[in-house]
């Protein structure tokens, strides 16, 4: 059995904090559509919240070599060997049931598949992973729905969830988790009780706890801006701290003859510096303002239209193309680029294994873009993808698949993570004096598929890359002390659909500004027309909300 | 349209293979206006009942099932898909149970100032397209039927046809990679120390842009239809010609050019039917480069602010809006055909 630390249970700071999660019922100010009114959307008080969280009971199997600092992820520079048993019996009870999950890459065949028939065997049960394309996984989503074809559990990103009355759906169709997890019955799942309260926040909607977290982390950044170090060393510049202070980095850097320019689009990645709000904002007479009414954003496209005006952004990236931004930084053609964290790790092994030496990659600490004052960066939900169980499900069958769960959730460096993420040993992966290794066979079968349903709480490690796990470690503290909880932090809003295009309009005028087609005052016109069109509306719709349930700060 | 012979004048003796009656040259078939004599009569009696039709191009009939079949089951079953216009589509209610709203959906769009925009950029693009890209074909064709070699047309011909198979995200590049701002062309210019011309994220140009593009991708695909109408052009006419000492450029004027003009209005009449599908993918690449004021069309309006931005019912409606449209420009072009004698989409 693992060596469960039993913390101190965060639940009731979090009660303090956590203002509410879940989609409100269509407030007065959408009388006009008379049918979203009638949909189930209803929302969830803090109150409410204290009763359906599950409790948190940190479980840390092998000491980080880097601890966790400002809530970051912990550190790990090598591999563990000895490894933990968390789940010692088979957690299921030999059911059968079916799993759809998104997969970004090929899609492994399930006949013979040697990975998925390892842990059928340690389940105990039968799960039959049905993964579906990453990229089109939206499209999916709405036939499985009509048709009643939904599997017995599924992943959706929450990215398909905002602007769709999933909030009626989700009672209609899925299982009501509460009272299997929440307070102290999680605790028969020791691996999901885990998993930090904040991640669970998410995953409630109308009061009730339906999703399952997938990838927690208590610290979830929208990304940063990456810059050559290497190039930056050579030119002897230092990492900009201001926007006056990038913009020279830019301009020292870039060189057309020889066809280097400074930047990529940074257009999202400016948002920190410049502090623009995640959404919404409160200003200082204590009203909800859009990010698009806001100064800071002018002062953003202020600078875009400055640094394209110099011409420092690389051509092809203003003419959009986004499939090669990777390569242009890696080939050294852009010095700076916005990205989120995932791709630090890939390109710099990617980098290393092409045998490039000169490639030096880091990314810049949140800043502002005065150059006074303390940086802040707002902090995305503790969980991006939720796993959901069928209704159809009976309670023994819904219990086998939580114990499922508990068993794919199972923490870094037990014995269960090993064959999660590698499959079985000698067959899928070798241990190697790194890590575990895919074979060619394990490179063709497993692919990340039952992380879809349930993960651990997210750890840093690259076995073979000590130096970048520092570094990303010492990036991901430093950054998480400056992180804060934007308006609305955690909470499922479904926003009423009639208004879900009217920010279009805004987003193509911000890329022609950017690139000096249009004027700031061309944007202002179409905030207006934005306004008009209903954000006006969705003002008081969130106003409502705020008044009805807090901000979730 | 072998079945259509059946609607023709007692005179007119229903010929087996309608081919041959193509074949042989628009200029017998391109007088039909013998067909209004008889309006004075009685209505045409039918020569064969229907069902005798139906034995006799039966061949042809089970030829054609699977096409059919096809445009049943991926056109003609979505098209009922279209009823989401007229709802606040929702993807976790589906169709049936989605809110009906009527015409609101199109009401909205009505009244958006960017779907108009969206139009007038189609029909621009459209216009330009008809202008410098349709006759390419024409012209690449009559080259190319002039060339003596063999040898040296397949080449030329696969050399050509080559760029159809490239994805349009493959074609932009090559033309960012060529005329970018990191272009080769740019990349000589500064290096010369000349200014460097902007091509790719010019606004105002855009139209050409995309047109040079379809035409460098397209282009040489499209000759194909032309060069089979060519083939069929008797060669006797030609030698008749050249005997009675008319000049190449008079035997194209007179010969070559009629004997095509058939063909050449048929396709007229499809791409005025295809007028307001400019080439989604291709203003979705280039969308960031030039803005949404130069590259919004139909199709990117529907995807935008229906796909996108999960507003189905919305993007449907343009759609759906788009779809008439067409329709009712493909049967506009098909009458104009017929009023000028030619065979347009059917034989009248």
């Amino acid at each position: 059995m693992g060596t469960h630390t039993p913390g101190p249970s965060r639940r009731s700071f979090l009660f303090t904090v956590a203002a509410g999660a879940g989609a409100l019922a269509a407030p007065s100010v959408l009388a006009g559509c008379e049918s979203d009114s009638a949909k189930k959307t209803g929302g969830t008080s803090t109150s409410e919240l204290a009763k359906i969280l599950p409790a948190y009971v940190p479980s840390t199997l092998v000491p980080p070599d880097i601890p966790s600092a400002n809530g970051s992820d912990p550190g790990y520079l090598k591999y563990p060997t000895d490894q933990i048993t968390t789940v010692p019996e088979a957690p299921g009870a030999g059911g059968s049931y079916t799993a759809i999950t998104p997969l970004w890459g090929a899609i492994p065949s399930a006949k013979g598949n040697k990975y998925y028939e390892a842990m059928n065997a340690a389940f105990g049960a039968s799960l039959a992973m049905k993964p579906a394309n990453g990229n089109t996984y939206g499209d999916v989503l709405p036939t499985l729905f009509t048709g009643d074809k939904l599997p017995d559990w599924i992943d959706i990103p929450s990215w398909n969830t905002t602007n769709l009355n999933f909030g009626s759906a989700v009672e209609a169709k899925f299982v009501d988790l509460t009272p299997f997890l929440s307070g102290d019955n999680v605790k028969k799942y020791p691996n999901l009780a885990n998993v930090p309260s904040n991640a669970w926040q998410a995953g409630v909607w109308n009061g009730k706890l339906f999703g399952i977290p997938v990838y927690p982390s208590n610290v979830v950044l929208a990304g940063a801006i990456f810059y050559r170090q290497d190039m930056f060393e050579k030119a002897g510049i230092a990492e900009p701290k201001s926007a006056d202070e990038l913009f020279e980095a830019g301009k020292a850097l870039t060189d057309p003859k020889k066809k280097v320019w400074g930047f990529d689009d940074l257009w999202t990645y400016l948002a920190q510096p410049f502090d623009i709000p995640f959404k919404w904002a409160i200003d200082s007479s204590d009203k909800l303002v859009h990010k698009y009414e806001t100064e800071e954003i002018i002062q953003a496209l202020e600078f875009m239209r400055k640094i394209v005006a110099a011409e420092l952004i690389h051509p092809d990236a203003l003419a959009g193309n986004t499939n090669e931004t990777k390569q242009r930084f890696t080939s050294g053609k852009i010095a700076m680029y916005g990205d989120g964290t995932g791709a630090w790790g890939g390109m710099v092994e990617q980098q290393d294994l092409a045998g490039d030496t000169v490639f030096k990659m880091q990314a810049m600490q949140p800043f502002t873009a005065s150059g006074t004052g303390t940086p802040r960066y707002a902090l995305g939900n503790g969980a991006s993808m939720f796993s959901y169980l069928n209704k159809k499900l009976n309670k023994a069958q819904i219990e086998e698949c939580l114990r499922l769960a508990n068993y794919i959730a199972a923490p870094f460096g037990s014995a269960e993570y090993t064959l999660v993420n590698f499959g079985p040993a000698d067959v899928t992966h070798t241990m190697e004096a790194n890590g575990p290794k895919l074979t060619k066979t394990g490179e063709k079968q497993v692919a990340t598929t039952y992380q879809f349903l349930a993960t651990a709480p997210s750890v840093t490690s690259k076995p073979g890359y000590e130096d970048w796990v520092r570094t990303y470690c010492d990036w991901h503290a430093k950054a998480g002390a400056t992180a804060y909880k934007p308006v609305f932090y955690g909470m499922n809003i479904t926003e009423p659909q009639q208004y879900s295009s009217i920010g279009q309009p805004v987003e193509d005028t911000i890329t022609d500004v950017c690139r000096n087609r249009k004027s700031i005052d061309d944007f202002k016109k179409a905030v207006d027309t934005w306004r008009r069109n209903g954000g006006d509306a969705l003002r008081d719709f969130y106003t409502g909300i705020r008044e009805q349930y807090g901000t979730g700060q | 349209m072998a079945e259509d012979t059946g609607t023709l004048p007692d005179q007119v003796v229903p010929t087996r293979d309608p081919a041959s009656e193509n074949g042989s040259g628009s200029p017998g078939s391109a007088d039909p206006g013998a067909a209004d004599v008889p309006d004075l009569d009685a209505p045409p009696e039918r020569r064969w009942t229907w069902r005798t039709r139906l034995w006799r191009d039966k061949s042809l009939l089970i030829m054609t099932a699977p096409a059919v079949l096809l445009l049943v089951v991926f056109n003609y079953i979505p098209m009922f898909g279209s009823v989401v216009a007229f709802q606040y589509y929702d993807i976790y209610n589906g169709f049936r149970n989605s809110p009906f709203i009527g015409l609101d959906n199109f009401e909205r769009l009505f009244r958006d100032p960017n779907f108009w925009m969206a139009l007038e950029n189609t029909l621009t693009i459209s216009a330009v397209q008809l202008i410098l890209y349709f006759p390419v074909p024409i012209a690449l064709a009559l080259m190319l039927n002039s060339l003596m070699s063999t040898k040296l047309r397949s080449f030329v011909q696969s050399v050509v046809y080559l760029p159809h198979f490239f994805s349009w995200v493959l074609v932009v590049t090559i033309f960012q990679q060529m005329l970018g701002g990191a272009g080769l062309v740019n990349t000589l210019l500064r290096n010369g120390g000349l200014p460097t011309i902007d091509i790719m994220t010019d606004p105002d140009t855009f139209a050409l842009l995309v047109t040079s593009q379809a035409v460098w991708k397209e282009a040489g695909w499209g000759i194909i239809v032309f060069l089979a109408a060519l083939a069929a052009i008797d060669p006797t006419l030609y030698e008749a010609a050249a005997v009675d000492g008319a000049s190449r450029w008079r035997r194209t004027w007179h010969i070559t050019l009629p004997g095509i003009r058939g063909v050449i209005v048929l396709m007229l009449v499809l791409r005025l039917g295809n007028a307001l599908t400019v080439g989604f993918e291709q203003m979705l690449i280039q969308r960031k480069a030039v803005g949404f004021q130069a590259s919004e069309v139909l199709d990117t309006f529907s995807y935008y602010y229906g796909v996108v931005t999960s507003d189905f019912g919305y993007g449907a409606a343009a759609g759906l809006f788009k779809g008439v449209l067409s329709m009712i420009l493909i049967i506009g072009a098909n009458k104009l055909a017929h009023a000028f004698g030619e065979d347009g989409l059917y034989r009248r």
